[in-house]
């Protein structure tokens, strides 16, 4: 969990365009599939997020795959009333080999509305592979780090 | 940022312009007039469901609006 000294509306509109940043430069696409506000009025988004991961040739060969492109869904909700952001994203490429799946809520601080607290969840899966429980740990720890740095660099650029 | 399809990306930022605007002007300011991008989505949208046939990308299951049906 991480907090900002930012309003949530900026934080979210910065959030909202996230990609590209140097904190993630595996990221190269993003598309919109879908949006459209539901009954209660929050927006809903599903994004299909392409990353390249410029893997070594030897990973490829063993993974048994030339392919280094894979590919994210993204399903966002803002709630411009309670003042949400919630971004799950799940590979939809690689599901044989590992799943990622990743919850992102963006909210005010409960004390203070100029403050912006980020909370990040993710449930990694990896299958069929017998250090998966080290694979994980090192998989939760990259994906920790690396969600701070996107925020920190998202506050940065405010 | 470009599109999945290398063809859709002056489609997509011209619909990511218009959005960005709207939902930092409008809806987060709690405008519910209606949303000004919705034909330049559609023709993004196209483009963007043909690139996805073609590279055989797996978005069963993600709920894709397409271009035939009505955003409330």
């Amino acid at each position: 969990m991480w907090s900002c000294s930012y309003p949530w509306e900026t934080v979210i509109k910065a959030a909202m365009r996230k990609y590209p940043n140097p904190m993630n430069p595996s990221v190269v696409g993003v598309d919109v599939l879908d949006r459209n506000l539901d009954p209660e009025g929050r927006l809903h988004s599903h994004r299909l997020l392409s990353t390249e991961w410029g893997l070594p040739g030897i990973v490829r060969a063993i993974m048994g795959t030339s392919h280094t492109r894979t590919y994210v869904k993204e399903h966002s909700i803002v709630d411009p009333e309670e003042k949400t952001m919630e971004l799950c994203s799940t590979n939809i490429t690689l599901t044989n080999l590992v799943s990622v799946d990743e919850r992102l809520v963006y909210r005010p601080h409960p004390d203070n509305p100029d403050v912006t607290v980020l909370t990040q969840e993710a449930i990694i899966t990896v299958k069929g592979v017998s250090l998966s429980s080290y694979l994980e740990g090192m998989m939760a720890l990259r994906m920790s780090a690396n969600a701070r740095k996107v925020f920190l660099y998202l506050v940065g650029s405010l | 940022m470009n599109s999945v399809g290398e063809g859709c990306t002056d489609l997509k930022r011209e619909y990511d312009q218009c959005f960005n605007r709207w939902f930092a002007e409008k809806f987060l300011k709690g405008d519910r007039s209606g949303d000004p991008c919705t034909e330049m989505f559609k023709k993004y949208q196209h483009c963007v469901q043909k690139a996805i046939k073609e590279k055989d990308i797996p978005i069963d299951g993600v709920e894709f609006m397409g271009p035939n049906k009505d955003k409330p």
